[in-house]
């Protein structure tokens, strides 16, 4: 049974008085322990649909199950244990005014979780970080050094599935690297679930078993990993954005 | 010393305090460097040692009357800044009256912007109806002129300095719940925002302890901004006998007491004046620095 699923999802925005569907019936599967990408240009709604999940966006029509389970509203202590995402910017996802101690205790207190000191001082160390870091503010680090804290705060509740948003598109091309090697090995040691959005197929081939292309909120094809290595998409779309980023892939 | 400042600068604090204190070091290094924030800063400071030294440097009693000494010039001998009409040496009645000042400016200061805080990152939080009420309210007292509305507040609850306290605040808080509503209405689609709802906070953890501190020194700054309208206000409350009540000290009261004697003695009227604008002065001056430090858009520069 697959662990995230969701069902003709559509979510429509009232921008300006008028409704704007983002995303119309889409629907995925995402297994245990799989990573599961989703791409697409700006605007194609994949975002959307993390947020969808996570509660911060409104769903207008279809189910989203995780564990089989539809998703209670509000979303409920259960569900922050169980998915957390890492955001796209990680400029604008640490508190400006919190030190990376504050940051990374605050999911332990809202949970009443014990032990703040070692569990801090060990998810610092899960994610690459030296002890010295734990009490600087976020200005004082590098987007890539902010990313592992970010990511280190999605892990602090050791939850099954993690939402990728985006989580290198801000960094310099040689911090992506190491970034994604770093969530390949969490997932590898956690047995992690990774639903990730990007608009880099270089990014995405190198972290997803399999992945669906959207354009204008509505998904265009679904391949696995192999079929984009061989360059077999079906649709023209799919293979233009993969021209786009064909050069890097095989750099890489 | 030095070891006490590297302490401060060390990029990698190993306790909460040391992180805490060595932003607030960095944050005084940055104030130091404008001098017209320093001279306001001297100016505050002056305020506070004056006030809380006051029985003891004051030359003469505030308030017992020598009518032989009546309406002395400045410069005379024991009454460097002259006598009032009740021969009562104004030095020493500006030296005590800097108390009631500061007094005022103190209990305006815990009130009406923490009140305002609350109100505006709630409304601004919650938006939808909570933000309709509770900012409607705001205009409210918005649309009536403060000082009006004080005169108001103030002939309802009787004169005195409490209720002069009183009315202040009631009438300065709407400008920091528009202050502070507005900075909440920029963080709060913030991804920090989203990712700690994310976790699970409730809507008080959040205001509290995410959304507040993010408004804070906006706030702060429109406090000291605002200082030098608050001594104006104390001081027109008591000029118009509806504040502190006489024989005490106050500065406005003083003002009114000279007036009398503006053209023949003008120093009665004149030397009060004069305090209100130093200290007014400094409170804008500080204001001013404070904001070049303190403005979230400026930090980590």
């Amino acid at each position: 049974m697959a662990l995230i699923e969701i069902d003709t999802l559509s979510v429509t925005f009232t921008a300006k008085g008028r409704p704007v569907r983002a995303v119309k019936g889409v629907s995925l599967n995402v297994a245990q322990g799989e990573s599961y990408g989703l791409v697409g240009e700006s605007g194609s709604g994949k975002s959307t649909i993390l947020r969808a999940i996570c509660g911060l966006a409104p769903v207008s029509g279809g189910t989203i199950r995780i564990g089989g389970q539809p998703l209670p509203h509000p979303r409920g202590p259960a569900f922050s244990r169980q998915v957390q995402m890492v955001f796209q910017d990680p400029y604008a996802s640490l508190h400006p005014r919190h030190t990376i101690d504050r940051t990374l205790s605050e999911p332990l207190a809202i949970h009443g979780i014990g032990n703040t000191d070692q569990r801090v001082t060990q998810a610092l160390n899960d994610v690459g970080l030296p002890p010295n870091f734990r009490f600087r503010f976020p200005h004082q680090l590098s987007g890539g050094q902010r990313q592992r804290v970010a990511i280190a705060r999605a892990l602090m509740l050791e939850p099954s599935i993690l939402l990728l948003d985006e989580p290198t598109s801000a960094l310099d091309a040689s911090v992506q690297a190491e970034t994604l090697n770093l969530l390949n090995r969490l997932r590898a040691e956690r047995g992690l679930t990774f639903l990730m959005v990007s608009h880099d197929l270089a990014v995405i081939d190198h972290m997803c078993d399999r992945i669906l292309v959207m354009q204008h909120g509505q998904a265009v094809e679904e391949l696995p990993r192999e079929a984009l290595a061989r360059a077999e998409m079906k649709t023209d779309y799919a293979r233009s954005l993969f021209a786009a980023s064909a050069d890097r892939m095989l750099g890489a | 010393m030095t070891t006490l400042t590297a302490w401060l600068r060390d990029p990698s604090p190993t306790s909460r305090r040391q992180a805490r204190l060595g932003q607030a070091y960095l944050a005084w290094l940055r104030l130091k460097r404008n001098r017209l924030a320093m001279i306001g800063l001297a100016i505050v400071a002056l305020l506070i040692i004056v006030a809380a030294l006051a029985p003891w440097i004051a030359p003469h009693d505030p308030i017992t009357q020598a009518l032989r000494e009546r309406l002395q010039p400045p410069l005379t001998p024991g009454h460097i800044l002259g006598t009032d009409d009740f021969g009562r040496d104004i030095l020493s009645r500006l030296i005590v009256g800097s108390r009631i000042t500061l007094f005022i400016i103190a209990l305006v200061a815990v009130t009406a912007p923490v009140f305002g805080l609350i109100i505006g990152t709630v409304a601004g939080y919650f938006g939808g109806w909570t933000d309709e009420i509770l900012m409607r309210i705001t205009d409210i007292f918005l649309a009536f002129p403060k000082l009006i509305l004080a005169l108001a507040l103030v002939a309802v609850l009787g004169p005195g300095m409490e209720n002069a306290v009183l009315a202040i605040a009631i009438t300065s808080w709407p400008p920091y719940a528009r202050v502070a509503r507005a900075e909440t209405l920029t963080v709060r689609n913030s991804d920090y925002i989203a990712a700690v709802r994310l976790q699970g906070a409730g809507a008080a953890r959040i205001i509290w302890g995410h959304i507040m501190p993010m408004c804070i020194p906006s706030v702060i700054i429109r406090v000291t901004l605002d200082m030098a309208g608050v001594i104006l206000i104390a001081a027109g409350l008591g000029f118009l006998g509806l504040g502190v009540q006489p024989p005490m000290p106050e500065w406005g009261a003083m003002i009114s007491a000279g007036r009398k004697y503006l053209f023949e003695q003008w120093w009665v009227a004149t030397m009060p004046g004069m305090a209100i604008f130093i200290v007014s002065l400094g409170f804008n001056l500080l204001g001013d620095g404070l904001r070049d430090v303190l403005d979230p858009r400026n930090s980590g520069k």
